[in-house]
């Protein structure tokens, strides 16, 4: 599922839930296929989101930074393998990976 | 087991090693002598055009960070004193000797080496700086140098410099353990060899010999520290490439002297990235 304001609405999503006016009327029932047409005809209504089926955007955004995590990991677990039973080593490998994961998600 | 390749003698017979410009050692002359003024080294320096105009861009670059406009040695010099110049002079005669000489071998890339060189070179500079040393600029250096034997092995022996190459990489070692293994002669001895012909200072010397065995028995122990210290940090930075994709352990005595316990590493990490980034100029003019 997926939350998203009703200017975003694309033809053929299929709402998750039900959509409810103002006083908790069912205005669409969950699995209706909506419109682009209806999403501005929900806006008419007062209603600013709905949630429909599919993934979150910013799930694929996630997917894609824990990608790099992991690689960054494997990467340097590759590079410290055999070192960080040595308690400096292994703060430096935290200290460096922290460092180095925050400037990717920087960038 | 297998009998070491003996290469150390063919290394120090080899006749063109590169040579540092002669202004060096006029320059080392000049500054023993207190009554030396700003205008003597000045000349001295400019006798070297091409080596002028670089010193001239680096004192201007982010680097030294210096603001107005710098357009004379002699200026140079009045603002940024004896020593800093003759670091700077140091400095672009080592890049000089030994930048866009070769590509390097198959896998191994100079640039990725030099950018190894110049961040480890930053990050001996940002720790001696966080752990109040100083001999900051010397420190820099110290890194920037602390492989050159590598460089030595790579242009005048590529073939044994592939073979511990490829088997630091099959063996998942350091670079040093492969030499260890396969020859007589590791790059810490060739570059402290190499520092020795040129005269660098002692403490330089000891740095680029004893990098990989820092010992608070030696001589100029502090400097060693610092290099040992930083070559490890950058690796876990990963900034370019010495050689091999391991990482040396950290000698207890050298985190201990240096008090990096009670550096928030996190700090020093962004002050060698900050440091990294003025020290690219190095890149740009040679």
């Amino acid at each position: 599922m997926k939350k998203i304001p009703v200017d975003k609405v694309q033809d053929g999503m299929i709402l998750f839930r039900d959509v409810c006016g103002p006083s908790g009327n069912i205005l669409l029932s969950r699995g209706t296929v909506i419109s682009s047409a209806l999403g501005r005809r929900l806006k008419n209504w007062g209603i600013t989101t709905i949630t429909v089926e599919g993934k979150e955007d910013s799930t694929q955004e996630q997917k894609e930074v824990s990608v790099s995590e992991e690689e960054l990991r494997n990467e340097m677990q590759g590079i410290f393998s055999g070192v960080t039973d040595n308690p400096i080593m292994k703060k430096i490998f935290i200290a460096a990976y922290h460092y180095r994961l925050h400037k990717t998600k920087q960038e | 087991m297998q009998q070491k390749k003996q290469i150390r003698q063919s290394l120090e017979l080899i006749s063109s090693i590169p040579t540092l410009p002669v202004v060096i050692e006029k320059l080392t002359r000049l500054l023993q002598n207190p009554q030396t003024s700003a205008e003597e080294i000045g000349k001295a320096i400019t006798t070297d055009q091409a080596l002028a105009s670089k010193v001239l861009k680096l004192v201007n670059s982010a680097f030294y960070g210096f603001p107005g406009k710098i357009s004379t040695i002699t200026h140079a010099i009045v603002i940024l004193g004896f020593s800093t110049v003759k670091n700077v002079v140091l400095t672009a005669s080592i890049f000089d000797a030994f930048r866009k000489k070769g590509t390097g071998i198959e896998g191994f890339d100079l640039e990725h080496f030099w950018l190894h060189s110049i961040a480890c070179g930053a990050a001996a500079q940002s720790i001696a700086k966080i752990t109040g040393s100083n001999q900051k600029e010397e420190c820099f250096i110290a890194g920037l140098v602390h492989d050159i034997g590598k460089i030595i092995l790579c242009q005048h022996l590529p073939e044994e410099f592939h073979e511990a190459y490829v088997f630091a990489k099959e063996n998942s070692i350091l670079f040093f353990q492969s030499e260890n293994a396969l020859f007589d002669v590791t790059h810490q001895e060739i570059g402290g060899f190499l520092a020795e012909r040129w005269n660098l200072p002692k403490d330089l010397q000891n740095a680029v010999k004893f990098h990989h065995a820092p010992s608070p028995t030696r001589d100029y122990y502090m400097m060693t520290a610092i290099v040992h210290c930083a070559d490890i940090l950058i690796r876990a930075l990963n900034y370019g490439n010495g050689g091999d994709m391991k990482i040396p352990v950290m000698s207890d005595n050298v985190w201990k002297n240096l008090g990096m316990d009670s550096i928030p590493l996190s700090q020093l990490f962004e002050a060698i990235n900050d440091e990294i980034e003025k020290a690219s100029i190095f890149l740009q003019i040679t």
